[in-house]
């Protein structure tokens, strides 16, 4: 910044304030620090959301295959540290070690070794294969040492397709509870339940506990046939080991990782609260200026038309327009502002009526200054802040209104809203199942966003509003 | 006559919505959601044709002659044959006359004979006890929490208040009926409390039968009413949570305003005791500005949440018809979705209306033109 352009800048004001006392102004309350810090919040996570999912990321969250290692309505991984049974998380793993071919037959080798201080251990274990060509068959092979200084055998188990699920493999039950039972213990599995939980416990009068320790699993797997170049990568081979528990968030009735769905959540709500109050105020300020200036039939016709405006009820509106034309969020934003720039028109076009019977406009026209000029010179800087304090005002109630859509399942976007997760939540039963991390996160953060732009009209108030100032 | 002049005008200009709300629904009907209703008449055109067909195999000209003949009388009957802007009247018209068709999905709503007329006519009593209690207890609450806390300006309860208000607003009312059922429903029964409120519903599933059909006669048993109101809890708190700080934040502004007035100074001055001059010299003239606020943020605050409010306590109102119209079947139930849109209208403008009689009777500026 030029010297000459900084002197300009200091003579600038806005309702007699320059902007360095509306900052100050604007600072000096505890709510417009509080404000502004999580304002900021909320545009950094936005931002990290942005950079911190994927592209593509609404078509993978409804593609219900990506999230079939997953449990199902597990509840978050730090539960671990409120509850004294301990509950196995997510584990995955990585273990390649090495492959070598030899006369046509593809060996590959792995290791890896996990800690087990679990009350109740792992679910499922999931072996997955990239690069095994379709047409070739191969077997897999497990070894488990346990800390108690046995080994449990399982397989050769016949792979097809992408990936192993051990759990439903009833050669695998066999051996497990074989296994048992050449020790002299003899367990029953209901039909549905897991035997996998059995590999990570010691069983004493029929009665399996946790076997606290260390196990190394030893995974062998043999190809009849050659295996694409990229198994030189270490994510040929992938270990999944099914938790009770998941991640940050915990996950939903399919499997989704809740933290991510509500990561996603964020630039929405933002945008939704920003777009929405641009077009009603953008709408608001031309109706108010037109209708507050011109007078006449104009003012006639367009008061008219705001009272209209006010009283319509926007929401059943919103609901058959969505049903009907299948509206996406993006439409659904749009009709909303357009149905509720009613109340600021009315303020703006008050505040116009008052401002042009000043004697400095008068002033102004006697000299020669044209509309336009006065316009420019004379209404909108006097305008302009309450505008902006009014387009603030105006985000919660559209951030509320578009998430109680979500919530109906209506105006959806390829990224999953807080709303739509709820409606989810609703739909599936989770409320009555109380699933806590389900739905009270999502809930909250609707309210936090809309929160934080009340927060910082609060705090802008006394900057807008100069009886509040001196008051 | 200025008090029925100002009604009759407002009168006017809530009219004018609802048939501006009606036009646009049924011009969007007319356009481009005809095409649905197309389909559905060629269905059943081709469903008689076929069993012609079947009859007589032979005839398949026949057939195809009775086709043509019931997809035109069908298409007339419908007005289908019209050009989309005097169909978009016959739909108003039969807006207006309440003849609003089947739903696609009957068996959804467990209302006899599939009437949208009679689903709607079900669900509404549920809609006016919970909106009508919620909207008089909350302002009659808020009113007293807002005024109490203008008079102690300034003071920690005042401040408390101030923030609960400001937080409220961005609230979404229908998590918190989440929140509430999970706390009061769920975990009371996790923990095995003697009282526990119900999941949701209006009623026990022994009453709901004769609430569908004849409310009236709920409200003849007495253990029936005290059932109803026992569902009733848990949403209107709901309700209450949400809404009381709107109300008392505008009724602390207004009354702060007006006590700073001079006629307040001159009322105490005269020795009035605090309460006269409260009830007095405050409250009545804030009364109608307060009004007028609540009138403003009615469409969006009020009437939204309350519609999902009864959503997620399942409470048999229109708002939880829409639901089941929007998700139960998997795609929408449009005559039942189109004729709530226009029945919620019709009830919100009646609210709007009776606060206008209400604002009108309260304010002598007004009154006595």
């Amino acid at each position: 910044m030029t010297q000459k352009e900084e002197k300009r800048g200091s003579g600038f004001r806005i309702l007699g304030m320059s902007p360095s006392e509306i900052s100050r102004e604007f600072f000096s309350s505890g709510t417009g620090k509080v404000a502004s810090a999580l304002f900021i919040v909320l545009v950094v996570v936005s931002i990290y959301s942005y950079f911190a999912l994927p592209s593509n990321f609404g078509a993978i969250w409804n593609n219900p295959s990506y999230w079939k290692f997953n449990p199902d309505n597990a509840p978050p991984a730090w539960i671990n540290y409120f509850t004294s049974q301990k509950l196995a998380p997510q584990v995955t793993v990585h273990p390649l070690e090495s492959v070598t071919t030899y006369r046509g037959v593809t060996y590959i080798s792995s290791t890896f070794s996990v800690e087990n201080p679990y009350a109740v251990p792992w679910q499922d274990i999931y072996l997955v294969l990239n690069g095994i060509p379709k047409n070739s068959s191969a077997a897999v092979q497990l070894t488990i040492y346990r800390p108690d200084g046995s080994s449990m055998p399982i397989g050769p188990l016949q792979f097809s397709g992408s990936y192993i699920d051990l759990a439903s493999s009833s050669q695998v039950k066999n051996q497990i509870l074989s296994f048992f039972y050449d020790k002299g213990e003899s367990i029953t599995l209901a039909p549905t339940q897991s035997p996998i939980p059995l590999l990570f416990q010691a069983v004493k009068n029929g009665k399996p506990y946790t076997l606290d320790g260390n196990y190394t699993v030893k995974i062998l797997v043999t190809v009849f046939g050659s295996v694409a170049s990229s198994s030189k990568d270490p994510n040929f081979i992938t270990v999944i080991m099914r938790g009770n528990v998941y991640g940050l968030m915990g996950t939903d009735f399919e499997g989704h990782d809740l933290w991510e769905g509500l990561l996603a959540g964020f630039p929405i709500d933002l945008e939704i609260g920003i777009v929405s109050a641009v077009i009603t105020m953008v709408i608001a300020i031309v109706v108010g200026i037109m209708s507050g200036y011109f007078r006449g039939w104009i003012d006639e016709v367009l008061t008219r038309i705001t009272d209209i405006v006010i009283t319509m009820p926007a929401f059943p509106l919103l609901i058959v327009f969505s049903v009907l034309f299948a509206w996406s969020l993006w439409d659904a934003i749009l009709f909303l502002s357009i149905l509720s720039w009613g109340g600021a028109a009315r303020i703006i076009r008050s505040m116009i009526m008052q401002i042009r019977e000043a004697q400095y406009i008068e002033g102004a026209k006697i000299v020669g200054a044209r509309g336009s000029w006065i316009l420019r010179n004379h209404i909108l800087p006097q305008i302009m802040p309450y505008s902006l304090y009014l387009l603030v005002t105006s985000a919660p109630g559209a951030i509320l209104t578009i998430s109680a859509l979500n919530f109906l399942n209506l105006a959806g976007s390829a990224y999953p809203t807080w709303g739509n997760l709820l409606y989810w939540a609703d739909s599936t039963g989770a409320l009555y199942a109380g699933m806590w991390w389900w739905v009270i996160p999502p809930g909250l953060l609707i309210a936090f966003v809309a929160v934080v732009f009340i927060l910082v009209a609060i705090a802008s108030e006394p900057v807008v509003n100069p009886r509040l100032r001196y008051g | 006559m200025g008090l029925l002049r100002s009604l009759g005008f407002r009168a006017i200009n809530l009219v004018l919505i609802l048939i501006v709300v009606l036009f646009i629904i049924s011009y969007a009907l007319s356009g481009p959601a005809s095409s649905v209703l197309e389909n559905q008449v060629k269905i059943e055109a081709r469903a008689v044709a076929q069993a012609v067909l079947k009859h007589n195999p032979n005839a398949a000209s026949q057939a195809q002659q009775v086709y043509n003949t019931i997809v035109a009388q069908l298409e007339k009957a419908y007005g289908l044959d019209q050009p989309p802007i005097i169909r978009t009247f016959y739909i108003m018209w039969d807006m207006l006359s309440f003849n609003w068709g089947y739903s696609f999905f009957p068996q959804n709503y467990g209302v006899s004979n599939g009437k949208v007329v009679n689903i709607i006519a079900s669900a509404l009593p549920g809609t006016i006890i919970l909106d009508t209690l919620g909207i008089l207890l909350s302002a009659i609450i808020g009113i007293y929490v807002g005024t109490r806390s203008a008079l102690r300006y300034g003071s920690l309860s005042d401040r408390g208040v101030m923030y609960y208000a400001a937080v409220s607003n961005g609230l979404p009312q229908w998590w918190i009926g989440i929140v509430f059922i999970i706390v009061f429903a769920v975990m009371l029964r996790e923990v095995h409390s003697p009282i526990y409120f119900p999941f949701g519903g209006i009623l026990d599933p022994k009453y709901f039968g004769t609430w569908l059909v004849n409310p009236a006669a709920v409200f003849a048993n007495v253990s029936a009413v005290l059932n109803l109101l026992w569902h009733l809890i848990l949403p209107l708190l709901t309700v209450l949570i949400v809404n009381i700080g709107g109300w008392a934040y505008f009724a602390r502004t207004v009354v702060l305003n007006v006590a700073q007035e001079d006629f307040v100074t001159v009322a105490r001055a005269k020795g009035l005791s605090e309460n006269q001059v409260v009830n007095k010299y405050i409250i009545r003239p804030a009364a109608p500005a307060i009004l007028t606020s609540i009138l403003i943020t009615i469409p969006f605050v009020l009437f939204g949440g309350f519609l999902v409010t009864e959503v997620v306590f399942q409470w048999w109102g229109l708002g939880y018809v829409y639901n089941i119209a929007i998700t139960a079947a998997g795609t929408p139930d449009t005559p039942v979705v189109v004729a709530l849109t226009y029945a919620s209208t019709l009830l919100y403008i009646v609210i709007v209306f009776i606060l206008e009689i209400l604002y009108i009777m309260l304010d002598p500026r007004v009154r006595e033109q």
